[in-house]
Parts: structure tokens; C-alpha cells; sequence
């Protein structure tokens, strides 16, 4: 896919260029909000990532001004402040999602890919479907296989944020952000066990396990 | 001090008012006695003049102009105050103590007129005397004239006048006089606050108000602004010492961290190994450090902030529910059994992500150092003052009542939690996160001592009431 990084300081840009284009994205930077407006222009992104603080139009005004141009494309919003106000700012601005620097270029490009595959699904979809797992989301019931699985509510909407992202890397920190709904950093291993719950009830009694650990980044549902 | 520039004083500008509206007080005060006086006096002069004119017009009725006239040689020959004169119907003067009427056209059966008096006093100078008088028409087209001198209520009028101006002349003088030694005085106490402030901002943080002990106002503002230097010297203070304690903490892993590299270096040289093992473990380490710096500056903002940033009104409630949910399966995979006592309805205006962060900790921490078969319970609720509380109650080994209150301060750790992860800010957010709700924490023992596992630990947060 083809993004459009926005980022003043050369280093981080070049940093996270080289890590998107070796998980085979194209990229193109911009120093500063007007030349990134004046990139966005030209068309064919797939996410933009914005920084929030840069010379001449910064990450906030940036945004604001695709937004009412109409222009949807996802932006992830990347910021050295990590505070809950920071958060609500970037994110009422319009901004999709939102990462506090310094942050693992494994937890980028999940986010990236994340965006950028939300928008390619943008129908409403009832009944989501990996390999031979299904969960319907009126009935609110998934089988595998035909075999019906007993998930708490917490863990239906824990597999349907994987399904969702299916084959896509996804971080603890997403977990917590989306599923949850919390921002912070727990000191135990508290979304490993949330996962291997979920593991043993849709992998369990299946020669093939599709809930897959990720080394350094986090887990991804596979097919 | 320089006497213009106490002119542009405060206090001095307070006097110059107050003069101003005391002599606006007093000038109209003197003015309604000048009046009240004035009107009295003649008031009194025309009623004697009525009682004076009536008996003479009394006698004429009665008894005819000869015995008026008889009367009038009388009353002259007497000597008194009034003035008499009584005029034929031919408009000849007769019978009186003045020359001619100074009332020369008559209007109506009756007429008053004031008027100036020539009189000679006692050394012979003439005077131009204020009197008064009427004038009567008889029955047998004579005129009667009957008036009196006013001279000497005048002049008391224009003493008296004299002697009120003169006493607010004084107090005047006194007041001005007054005003520029309390402004002096007021000055001079709030010179030496200023000397201080500026001393302050100079970055002399050890400079205090003396206070004179009146126990007035200014005291008040001395004691305030020592109060407000102590406050300002604690918490440089604390920012030193945490300064202190975060470079500390953060020096040792870098300098392992780099020990680390250098030897991975060396390897790589050498061609011992690829060095990808050694970067990995920077890495995790990196990850660790900023975390704690993260935390650090959380905990600093909170501390800086004057209220919860970004507040809204919520259940905790609700939050405790999502929490002991979120930590069931934790607990239960380390076999510690968890449990959760939630009141509903516990609505409090707080910052929701902060909230859970501390939550998050007091579990973690729990969780952390209860050993397998141990309990946890969170509890929530509203306490008889309102307050809301969260509980978090283990069974593990507790801390000593010594240390209770500094396993709160940041990057203490224990000797006895050595052993375990974290840098041992866990607490320290959980108290900022309390403090800047209005709120605190409170730690103390757990359950006792039971199957030979425990005291345990009870920390509680404690909110304000929305």
C-alpha cells in the first residue's frame, strides 16, 4: 500500500520509512504540514501518518484541513506528548488512531496495516468469516468448523477485533486500546492470558491453531 | 521615602477620597444648619412682630385710634426692640419710633417686607442693619407699621458660619495629615513584602516576611506569602530529589545497557557472534527505560496539574466491574483466587484513563506479590462521608507499618521486592493520580496472619464525592 509520512525530524522519518517499505509499503515523506497537504493533494494514499508537532502547519491543522476537504483516507497520528488530552485532541481532529513516540516499529506497522485495512472492509458486514471460523454478529454466536464455540463477552469482542484484522499483526497495546478501551501499561502479562483463554476455546480440539503469537510484536489471527 | 511617589500610593489616594467625601458631608451639613438656623430665627421675629401688631390692632378695635395712639407713645417711650409708625389716613406720619414706613405700597390688608436699616451704634458708626416688619390697614384708613430688628441674628447666622468652615478647615488638615502618615506606614509595611518578592525572584527561596504581630491584614498577607515560600521550598525540594532519584535509576541500566553493547562489539569483531542477541536485549531494555521515564513525567504532570486533566462524570463502579473482569484470569492462572465487592452507583467527576491506570497498578501489584493459594479482593464502594473508595486487599507478605507510607514515595522499592520487575513508581502514580482528584491513599494491613501466609496489604484510593 502507499503511504504518506509527515514527519519533521529526518531521522524518525527515515527510520520509519525504512521499516514500512521492508514490510513492502511505498512511502512518501513530507517535512511539514503544508508540504504533506500539498503531497495529499496528489492523491493515492492509503493512510496518511502525521506528526503532531512540525514547523508551518503542524499535525492538528494538517488533519483538520483534509477532514474538511473530504478527504477520509486514515490517518494515524504519532506524538512525543502521550497524555490523555493529547489523545482527545488528535483524535477530534480526526485522526483514527493515535501513537505515542517512541513507539516499536512492529506496533507502526500493525497500526498502519490495521487503518488501512479497516477502510478496504468499509461495508457492514454481519458475518465475519477466517478459514473455517465464523461469527456471526446479529446472533452474536461463532463456530468453527461447524462446532459452536462459548465465548464471554469480553472474548467475542477480543476475537472479533482479530478476525477483523485477520492475518495482520496486532499489539498488546491495540488490545488494550480497542477491546478494552484502556491507556496504560500493565505490568503483568494480563492480555497474554486474556489471549490463551481465547486460544484454548477456538484452537483446542483443532490439529491446526489459527490464533498465532508473533515474536516482538504481538498476535495475529491466521486463516 | 520620596513624598511624590507616596502621592501615587494607595493609601494615600484612599485618604485624598475620603476627604473629599467627608468635606462634600460636612459642607452640607453646615449648609442645612446655616438654613435651619436662618429660617428659625425668622421665624421667631415674624411671630413676634404678629403678637406685637395683634394687640395694637386690638386696642384700635376696642377702644379707638386715641387709645392706640396713647399706646404707641408708650410702648416707644419704653425702649424695646420693635419699631413702630402709624400713619394717618391722609398718608401723614404720626406717632412712632421711625421717621417713615420703609414699606411704601401696601398690598392687601397685610404686608411683610424684610428690608435694610440705617442705624447709628453706640460710637456712632452707621450700619446698614438687616430688619423685618408688617404693615396693617385700620378700619379708619389709617396704617399701622410694626417691624423689628434682625441685625443681631444675622451676625450670629455669619458666626456661626465662620466657626463651621473653620472646623472643617481643621479637620481637613487633620485628615490629610493623617492620611500621609498612615499611607507612609501602610508603605512601609508593604515595601518590605515587596523586598521579599523580589528577593524570591531573585532565587532567594530562603527569605521570609517578618510579621509585626498587629495581626491586621498585612500580617495576614506576610503569613500567606510565608506559607506560600515554604509550600514553593518543599516542592523544589522534591523536584531536586526526584530529579536525583530519576537520574539514579535510570543510570544503572544504562550503564549496563552499555556494558552490554561494548561486549557485543567485541564479539562481533571478533566474529564470535552476530550481535543480534545483544540488540535485542538493548532493545527490551530501551523499552523498559522509557517506560519508566513515561511514568516519571505522568506523575510529574499529575503533580503539576491543579485538578484531573480532561474530567467527566462516570460510575466507578462500572470501572471496577471492567477491572476485575480485565484481572480474573490473571489471578486465576497464578492460582490466586480474586474476587470483587462492588457497590453500584458511585458516580464521580474524575479523568477515567488515569483512574484505571491506578487501578490497574493496585492489581498488579496484588497480583504481583501474593503467592499461589493467596487472595485478592477489590472492593468499591461509598463510605458514610461520601467519599468513594477502591480497595485492593491481598494476602501476601504486607509491609511493615514503618514503611508504609514510602512504599508510596517514587523509586522505592523494598529490599524485600528486590527481586521482582518494576522501577517502583507504581504507588507514586496511584497517589499523584489521587491527588490531583482531591483525593488520597491509604495503606494499611491486610487479613492477619493466616496458614502461616499474610499480613497481606490493604491500599485504598480515596475520591471526593462528585
Amino acid at each position: 500500500m502507499r503511504i504518506l509520512i509527515v514527519e519533521d525530524d529526518q531521522d524518525a522519518s527515515a527510520t520509519m520509512r525504512r521499516g514500512l517499505e521492508e514490510a513492502g509499503h511505498d512511502c512518501v515523506a513530507a517535512p511539514d504540514g503544508a508540504y504533506g497537504l500539498e503531497e495529499a493533494h496528489k492523491g493515492g494514499f492509503d493512510v496518511y501518518v502525521v506528526d503532531r508537532m512540525m514547523p508551518r502547519l503542524d499535525g492538528v491543522g494538517m488533519v483538520e484541513t483534509l477532514r474538511r476537504e473530504g478527504d477520509q483516507t486514515p490517518v494515524l497520528f504519532l506524538s512525543a506528548l502521550g497524555e490523555v488530552e493529547d489523545r482527545v485532541v488528535g483524535l477530534k481532529a480526526g485522526a483514527d488512531d493515535y501513537l505515542v513516540k517512541p513507539y516499536a516499529l512492529a506496533e507502526l506497522l500493525a497500526r498502519v496495516e490495521a487503518l488501512a485495512r479497516r477502510r478496504e472492509t468499509g461495508s457492514v458486514q454481519t458475518v465475519l468469516k477466517v478459514g473455517d471460523l465464523e461469527m456471526d454478529l446479529i446472533s452474536r454466536s461463532v463456530t468453527r468448523a461447524g462446532q459452536d464455540i462459548d465465548l464471554q463477552p469480553r472474548e467475542f469482542q477480543l476475537l472479533e477485533f482479530l478476525m477483523r484484522n485477520a492475518g495482520q499483526s496486532v499489539t498488546r497495546t491495540m488490545l488494550l486500546e480497542k477491546v478494552w478501551e484502556y491507556h496504560f501499561d500493565p505490568q503483568t502479562n494480563v492480555i497474554d492470558v486474556h489471549i490463551s483463554r481465547l486460544r484454548s476455546k477456538i484452537d483446542k480440539g483443532f490439529d491446526r491453531a489459527m490464533l498465532q503469537t508473533v515474536r516482538g510484536a504481538g498476535y495475529r489471527l491466521e486463516a | 521615602m520620596r513624598w511624590p511617589s507616596a502621592l501615587r500610593r494607595t493609601p494615600f489616594r484612599l485618604t485624598l477620597l475620603f476627604l473629599a467625601l467627608f468635606t462634600t458631608a460636612a459642607s452640607a451639613l453646615l449648609l442645612y444648619v446655616y438654613f435651619a438656623s436662618r429660617s428659625e430665627a425668622a421665624a421667631r421675629a415674624e411671630s413676634g412682630i404678629r403678637r406685637e401688631m395683634d394687640s395694637l390692632t386690638a386696642i384700635y378695635r376696642e377702644r379707638g385710634p386715641e387709645a392706640l395712639n396713647a399706646e404707641l407713645i408708650d410702648r416707644t417711650s419704653k425702649g424695646g426692640n420693635y419699631l413702630y409708625l402709624l400713619t394717618d389716613a391722609q398718608g401723614q406720619p404720626g406717632t412712632g419710633n421711625v421717621n417713615e414706613s420703609p414699606i411704601t405700597e401696601l398690598r392687601g390688608p397685610e404686608t411683610w417686607e424684610t428690608f435694610r436699616l440705617s442705624a447709628a451704634d453706640a460710637d456712632g458708626r452707621v450700619a446698614r442693619r438687616a430688619a423685618m416688619g408688617v404693615e396693617v390697614r385700620m378700619a379708619g384708613g389709617e396704617s399701622l407699621f410694626v417691624g423689628e430688628d434682625i441685625g443681631d441674628n444675622e451676625a450670629y447666622l455669619n458666626r456661626l458660619s465662620l466657626i463651621l468652615w473653620g472646623a472643617a478647615g481643621i479637620v481637613f488638615l487633620l485628615g490629610l495629615g493623617g492620611g500621609l502618615l498612615v499611607s507612609r506606614q501602610v508603605d512601609g509595611a508593604l515595601g518590605r513584602l515587596n523586598a521579599v518578592v523580589d528577593a524570591v525572584r531573585g532565587g532567594d527561596l530562603k527569605q521570609r516576611v517578618q510579621v509585626r504581630g498587629a495581626g491586621d491584614e498585612l500580617d495576614e498577607l506576610g503569613e500567606n506569602l510565608n506559607a506560600m515560600l515554604d509550600r514553593l521550598e518543599q516542592s523544589m525540594a522534591a523536584i531536586r530529589h526526584a530529579g536525583d532519584a530519576i537520574a539514579h535509576d535510570l543510570r544503572s541500566p544504562l550503564n549496563r545497557m552499555r556494558g552490554r553493547l561494548e561486549i557485543a562489539m567485541i564479539d562481533a569483531e571478533a566474529g564470535r557472534a552476530d550481535g543480534r542477541e545483544a540488540l535485542s536485549q538493548a532493545l527490551d531494555e530501551t523499552d523498559e527505560l522509557l517506560k519508566t521515564f513515561n511514568t516519571v513525567l505522568s506523575i510529574a504532570r499529575l503533580q503539576a496539574s491543579s485538578g484531573p486533566p480532561d474530567p467527566s462524570d462516570f460510575d466507578a463502579a462500572e470501572l471496577a466491574f471492567d477491572m476485575s473482569e480485565f484481572y480474573q484470569p490473571l489471578a486465576e492462572d497464578t492460582a490466586i483466587e480474586f474476587s470483587a465487592e462492588i457497590q453500584t452507583g458511585l458516580i464521580v467527576h474524575a479523568n477515567r484513563a488515569f483512574l484505571a491506570q491506578a487501578l490497574a497498578n493496585l492489581i498488579d501489584n496484588a497480583v504481583k506479590f501474593t503467592p499461589q493459594g493467596g487472595a485478592v479482593m477489590l472492593r468499591a464502594r461509598r463510605r458514610s462521608s461520601g467519599e468513594v473508595e477502591y480497595s485492593v486487599t491481598d494476602t501476601g507478605p504486607g509491609v511493615d507499618e514503618a514503611d508504609r507510607e514510602r512504599i508510596l514515595e517514587r523509586f522505592v522499592r523494598l529490599d524485600s521486592s528486590r527481586s521482582e520487575s518494576g522501577a517502583g513508581l507504581g504507588l507514586s502514580l496511584v497517589q499523584a493520580v489521587a491527588e490531583t482528584h482531591g483525593g488520597r491513599v491509604e495503606v494499611s494491613e491486610g487479613p492477619g496472619v493466616v496458614d502461616g501466609s499474610g499480613p497481606g496489604l490493604r491500599v485504598a484510593l480515596v475520591l471526593p464525592p462528585a
